[in-house]
């Protein structure tokens, strides 16, 4: 990789440092404080207690199976939707800080100026959102690691690494949906909206629709189930599930590089 | 603290079949239902400063845009320096600097930071002539670039353009926000990397920094090309206002019948009038009769191009 093709990944990467630190501790601070209540609900019959009294399908559908256990208060308060939807948030809204924001701002025209192809420049962004995320993911697991082991929550490190990778890959595919939708649109409000839209959208069709015996079977469209379904703070994740969230997010990317190079850059 | 612009000696300086750096033909730019652009032929010349001027909404940075590949024509071809700007554009802007209309630089980065990051898109700047530039400039490069004000941001593009020495500057509205010890060492700047061989293309509302830098000018108002030629032959399309003051009370009604002679108002001894065509019959009428004084004011360039936008061309 030559140097110019470096810098049009880590120039926009180094103007995100602070909306990564931002996110990181948000998240952290959501991870870290909800851990912090793991000792009070440790040793408690009373909340399992109340729990098994909910309907079944709520139980699936929240992710409430096993609350009184490690793994089951992580899932419920942690994995089965705020951290893996705030991680597609932050990724939906860096792919469109690296692209649609700043086209409609008319901030690309400096790069797109300079002798580089309009598909190195979309590339550059797509690496530079994808790092982005890895660094935002990193944070969150080494915040979960150590408030695990300061606040006595015992569970396997592999099984939570593999949670959060998880969580980072499925952030990753709607994080380039929507620097697919940038590719071909330069619409900012566009790119937010369909990007969170798809990535809640994900989580309904997943949580959901296994309540209904006919629309089951649909569940398994959402990246969610395949990110997800399999419970991997419990189970350990087959490796099918990185390759079926990873092998989309590449589709993305071609196809959102494909429009870039086919359209009119957006003036200021 | 000055530095000669040279353009680089790398790569032909125009087209080895046109001998043009530049050539528009045709040039169609619809967005939707609004058309931009309507068919506009135009050819810059290899070494020579182009001007390009219109009012608000002409289509010069549509134009502009168009040969950078920012915006694809809808029909009709560009050429920049001898290669087409959509399939080569990568070799293309290596040689090329722009100077963009609608200027917004990066954020949360010094002006210092930008010149390394485009350094790094170009394979390097030299650092000595990027600072002698600043210096001209009066640029402060260690200042985030959202605190700049309009002019020093324009700066930094100016800076980033010269910065490569490239053979082709395309500098749209460059001088917007710079005060006039800057459009002076602009122009100056243009002056010397024209010296050197680059070519410029120059869009402009600045009339009289037109006037002084470019050797052709061609005038665009609602996406065609109006007028097109050097400014002395647009210049000379100009309305000159003519005073002559009678030694005695003389009847002047004879300059009346002159061709071109408009708005003729005779006050006493005092004739005033507009010359919209050749001054020799106006000369040669008037050596038929004694004079106090006469008075010829110089064609100005700012009323040839308010004639050419209000659509008398």
């Amino acid at each position: 990789m030559n140097a110019s093709r470096v810098e049009l990944a880590i120039g926009p990467l180094r103007q995100m440092r602070r909306s990564l630190v931002g996110w990181a501790i948000g998240l952290g601070a959501v991870v870290a404080v909800t851990v912090a209540f793991w000792p009070a609900f440790r040793g408690s019959s009373g909340i399992s207690e109340a729990i098994d009294q909910l309907p079944a399908g709520v139980i699936q559908a929240f992710g409430l199976a096993g609350f009184g256990t490690p793994a089951g208060f992580l899932r419920g308060n942690l994995y089965e939707l705020i951290v893996p939807l705030l991680m597609a948030v932050a990724a939906v809204a860096a792919a469109n800080g690296l692209t649609a924001a700043e086209e409609d701002a008319g901030r690309l025209e400096t790069y797109l100026s300079q002798p580089v192809s309009r598909q190195s420049v979309f590339f550059g962004r797509t690496v530079a959102m994808a790092t982005w995320l890895s660094a935002l993911t990193a944070a969150i697991l080494l915040v979960q690691l150590v408030s695990d082991a300061a606040l006595g929550l015992e569970i396997e490190t592999l099984q939570v690494i593999s949670t959060v990778v998880l969580c980072g890959l499925l952030a990753l595919l709607f994080g380039t949906l929507a620097l697919a939708v940038a590719g071909w649109l330069a619409r900012p409000s566009v790119v937010l909206a369909i990007g969170i839209a798809v990535a809640v959208g994900g989580y309904l069709v997943a949580a959901l629709l296994p309540l209904s015996g006919p629309l089951k079977a649909w569940s398994g469209l959402s990246p969610w189930t395949w990110a997800l379904g399999g419970d991997p703070l419990v189970n350990p994740a087959e490796p099918w599930r990185y390759a079926v969230l990873l092998l989309p997010t590449v589709a993305l990317a071609a196809l959102g590089a494909a429009g870039f190079v086919r359209r009119d850059v957006r003036a200021a | 603290m000055s530095a000669t612009l040279a353009s680089s000696p790398a790569g032909p300086a125009a087209s080895p079949r046109t001998g043009a750096a530049i050539r528009v033909t045709r040039l169609v730019k619809h967005f939707g239902p609004v058309e931009a652009v309507h068919g506009i032929d135009l050819e810059v010349r290899s070494g020579e400063v182009f001007g390009f001027v219109g009012p608000n909404g002409a289509g010069k940075s549509t134009t502009i845009r168009c040969l950078l590949d920012l915006l694809r024509p809808t029909s009709g071809s560009v050429e920049v320096l001898g290669r087409d700007p959509r399939r080569d554009g990568v070799d293309v802007r290596r040689r090329v600097g722009y100077v963009p209309g609608e200027l917004r630089l990066p954020e949360r980065m010094t002006s210092r930071q930008l010149v390394s990051s485009v350094g790094r898109l170009r394979s390097g700047l030299d650092d000595a002539f990027v600072h002698s530039i600043a210096a001209r400039l009066q640029l402060e490069l260690d200042r985030p670039t959202r605190d700049l004000s309009s002019g020093n941001r324009r700066k930094v593009a100016l800076l980033l353009a010269f910065a490569p020495r490239p053979e082709l500057l395309i500098l749209d509205e460059p001088t917007s926000g710079l005060d006039p010890l800057m459009q002076h060492e602009f122009l100056a700047m243009v002056a010397e990397a024209r010296a050197t061989g680059a070519t410029v293309f120059l869009s402009s509302h600045v009339l009289s920094e037109v006037q002084r830098a470019a050797d052709r000018v061609a005038v665009l108002r609602a996406g065609r090309i109006v007028a097109q030629g050097t400014v002395d032959e647009l210049r000379g399309r100009a309305r000159q206002r003519v005073e002559v003051w009678f030694s005695d009370a003389e009847d002047g009604t004879d300059l009346f019948a002159i061709p071109g002679l408009e708005d003729v108002v005779v006050e006493g001894r005092r004739l005033a009038a507009t010359l919209s065509g050749p001054i020799d019959p106006v000369v040669a009428a008037l050596a038929r009769h004694h004079l106090a004084s006469l008075v010829v004011e110089e064609p100005n360039l700012d009323d040839a191009f308010l004639d050419l936008y209000g659509g008398q061309s």
